[in-house]
């Protein structure tokens, strides 16, 4: 296993200047993000961190298994299919979730990618994947906006030029469509799998070319969960999204409008490779119906080192696990 | 002479793989001892499996051979057997021999000293092994158990201690039922693994049938004890009533499949390990042509295709002797593809394998053969057969006027019916 903490050791992380900068940025934006979301009606959860299945669309990632009395449960690689079914209970819901993903140990020089993260998670029943958008938006400009406000002296000591937000904070996000930005890629000469996400070099790419966040929309089926729903005019192709910072800094955020169909969903889990019996309470719960939705997570820990201007998302994390790396 | 190890195989020619395992290449000729008295011939009262169209088939040498000028003009000299080269691509992994190592599966007979053996020959000869969709399932993956020799992880890294550089790889199999483990996203996310993923020779196996139960998911044998602890990740049917001293039938699912489905799980695979080649395990099914049209056209590197004589064995008799399609036919369906076609079932000796390669296959999978060899000799059991094979590999190929096995063609094999050898 690698060295035990990429900052040299915790105590050099945590009292770090720059850590603590970077945390009070970070709580700053949790402040804003909650404000954002209650005004408009949202009620914050918290939702369970192990359970019996988790969200398998995780890019590789191999989830944690524990031994639960005997059972065999997950620590969450995302809350999704608890943000669905919670909304029989609201209509509007968020959390920030904690998730752990075993990522493959190539992610570890992307820069953006930790073992285990924070999502700010957002699901509203009834949505279209075009109101997430403009939810999570709005959410991104205003959760900006307030760092600018409140904290200018923090991101000068970073030196985080607010520059940097200027086309963020004053022009709508620009939306292309996954095979778009295939063609842009090959374009550049990158070899992008046009059936697949968008890899990590294609990512960067695309990110060092844009000077405000962008929606990706249009994924292919196949890649990724089975709870994206796919669209009924154009089979093949799902209603999600991602958004893109710019700058290279890389995905800030996945989302979608939601499938919550049970002959769908079982055919999807099926496309996944899995057996569906293995998600018996949550099918169980579809079966009986639950409400259309659509949602996002926004990764806190990589939306922090956006705004904050950092080299390495693990900058970000008071006590950091970068893939690979067996740190405290 | 009695043959020595522990393992049965009545149904297979298993003294002629176990002499083949103990001295290699000599027993691709008759037993020098006969030389000079004993007329040879076939042996017309003891036909091979009849069903398969492979055995009705002959490899038919041409007086006029191009390919052998050409060869002659590179070397300058008339070009013997030896110089045939067998070296090729077996899915997506550059391989010595048009051979991989198949899986065992978890049965009884294929224990984890056999696979442990099977798997240190398979590194050193440069072929591509197969680890079996229950090994993980059944013997842990081996990071952090008691036993991790026992494990995955001992077997992979029993292969890649003995290793040929830059030659074979390790293809991980996973079915429906092991999915729930996350079989390949703990290979691929282990720092364990990462030689091969940087070397381009790790591959994952999408298993959707196999040939000795097509229709059936994995059954094996179960004392009540082991049941009891997987009783969770498997049904376990007891079929052997009172009088079965205990044991249980435990059971995968055959999974379900669609073309969307099938095309979507490798989707999937691409999708999220993207480092590692894709193979798709195909029963010798009725649709099997478009099935593995609809693997290679999701990106598959491989299809593999397991004939009804394949598997390490234990199926329901009915299974065993009327269901499936024999591999010869198999192939006959499948006919002009696009991409990297392999097979296994019944293979242990060069004629079957280079009907198989002029039929259109890439390369052929050892399943029963290797596990009868290490049985054999731990040591050099595997080694000697696959000796023997390349030898037969190489003779058969030259005979037929040509100095790759990949240049093999529906033109060299002949059959009653007049359909090739032309």
């Amino acid at each position: 296993m690698a060295q035990a903490h990429p900052a040299g050791s915790p105590r050099a992380h945590l009292s770090s200047p720059v850590t603590r900068s970077v945390l009070t940025i970070q709580h700053r934006m949790l402040t804003a993000a909650r404000e954002f979301l209650c005004r408009r009606g949202f009620t914050e959860l918290l939702l369970p961190i192990i359970g019996p299945v988790t969200d398998p669309g995780a890019r590789g990632a191999k989830p944690v298994d524990l031994d639960y009395y005997g059972h065999r449960y997950k620590l969450m690689t995302s809350a999704i299919m608890y943000k669905q079914t919670s909304l029989t209970t609201f209509d509007a819901i968020f959390c920030v979730a904690p998730n752990v993903r075993l990522e493959p140990l190539e992610t570890s020089l992307t820069s953006r990618h930790l073992a285990e993260f924070h999502q700010l998670d957002v699901e509203l029943a009834g949505a279209s994947r075009d109101e997430a958008m403009q939810l999570a938006e709005q959410l991104v400009g205003y959760v900006v906006q307030q760092v600018l406000t409140h904290l200018p002296g923090e991101l000068a000591g970073l030196g985080r030029d607010a520059g940097a937000f200027a086309d963020l904070l004053s022009e709508s996000f620009e939306r292309r469509t996954h095979s778009d930005a295939v063609a842009d890629l090959c374009g550049m000469g990158h070899g992008q799998n046009p059936d697949a996400e968008i890899d990590w070099a294609g990512e960067a790419m695309l990110s060092q070319k844009a000077s405000r966040p962008f929606f990706i929309t249009d994924y292919p089926k196949g890649s990724r969960g089975f709870y994206d729903k796919e669209d009924p005019e154009r089979p093949g192709v799902l209603r999600n999204f991602d958004l893109i910072a710019p700058d290279g800094y890389g995905e800030l955020c996945s989302g979608s409008e939601r499938e919550n169909d049970y002959p769908t969903l079982v055919a999807r889990i099926r496309e996944t490779g899995e057996n569906p019996a293995k998600y018996g309470w949550y099918l169980q719960m579809v079966r009986e119906g639950i409400p259309g939705s659509a949602g996002f997570g926004v990764g806190l820990e990589r939306f922090t080192r956006y705004i904050a201007g950092l080299d390495s998302v693990w900058q970000a994390v008071a006590y950091p696990k970068v893939p690979g790396i067996a740190s405290p | 002479m009695r043959d020595l190890g522990a393992l049965r195989a009545e149904a297979f020619p298993e003294p002629a793989v176990r002499a083949r395992a103990r001295s290699g290449a000599a027993n691709a000729f008759p037993d020098l001892d006969g030389y000079g008295h004993v007329l040879f011939g076939a042996d017309t009262a003891h036909p091979a499996v009849p069903a398969d169209p492979l055995d009705g088939l002959r490899l038919v040498p041409p007086v006029f051979v191009p390919h052998r000028l050409a060869k002659l003009v590179e070397l300058a000299r008339e070009p013997m057997y030896r110089d045939v080269v067998l070296e090729t691509m077996v899915g997506g992994l550059r391989s010595t021999l048009p051979l991989y190592l198949s899986a065992f599966g978890s049965t009884q007979a294929a224990s984890v000293d056999h696979g442990l053996a099977a798997s240190r020959q398979a590194g050193r000869l440069g072929i591509p092994m197969v680890v079996g969709e229950n090994v993980m399932p059944v013997n842990g993956y081996g990071r952090i158990e008691d036993d991790p020799e026992r494990s995955m992880l001992g077997r992979i890294n029993a292969y890649l201690a003995q290793a040929l550089d830059g030659y074979g790889g390790v293809v991980v199999q996973q079915s429906t039922e092991d999915a729930d483990a996350e079989v390949w996203n703990l290979v691929y996310s282990d720092p364990n693994v990462q030689a091969l993923l940087d070397s381009g020779r790790l591959a994952f196996e999408l298993k959707v049938g196999q040939g000795a139960k097509p229709g059936l998911g994995g059954m094996t044998v179960l004392d009540a004890d082991t049941a009891a602890g997987l009783a969770d990740a498997f049904a376990m049917d007891p079929v052997f009533g009172a009088g079965g001293h205990g044991v249980v039938l435990r059971c995968s699912t055959p999974g379900t499949f669609t073309e969307e489905i099938l095309r979507q799980q490798i989707r999937l695979m691409r999708n999220n390990f993207p480092r590692a080649k894709v193979w798709v395990k195909l029963p010798p099914a009725r649709d099997v042509r478009a099935a593995a049209l609809v693997a290679w056209g999701a990106g598959a590197d491989a299809v593999t295709v397991d004939g009804a004589e394949g598997g390490t064995g234990w199926a329901p008799l009915a299974f065993l002797q009327h269901v499936g399609l024999p591999l010869g036919e198999c192939l006959r369906r499948i006919g002009q593809h696009p991409s990297c076609l392999l097979v296994s079932g019944r293979m242990w000796e060069g004629t079957r394998v280079a009907k198989c390669l002029a039929l259109g296959a890439n390369a052929a999978g050892l399943g029963r053969a290797a596990l009868l060899a290490v049985d054999t000799d731990p040591e050099n059991g595997l080694m000697n057969l696959v000796d023997c094979l390349a030898l037969e590999l190489q003779m058969l190929t030259s005979a037929l006027g040509k100095y790759h096995v990949g240049a093999l063609a529906p033109e060299d094999v002949w059959s009653a019916e007049g359909t090739s050898a032309g």
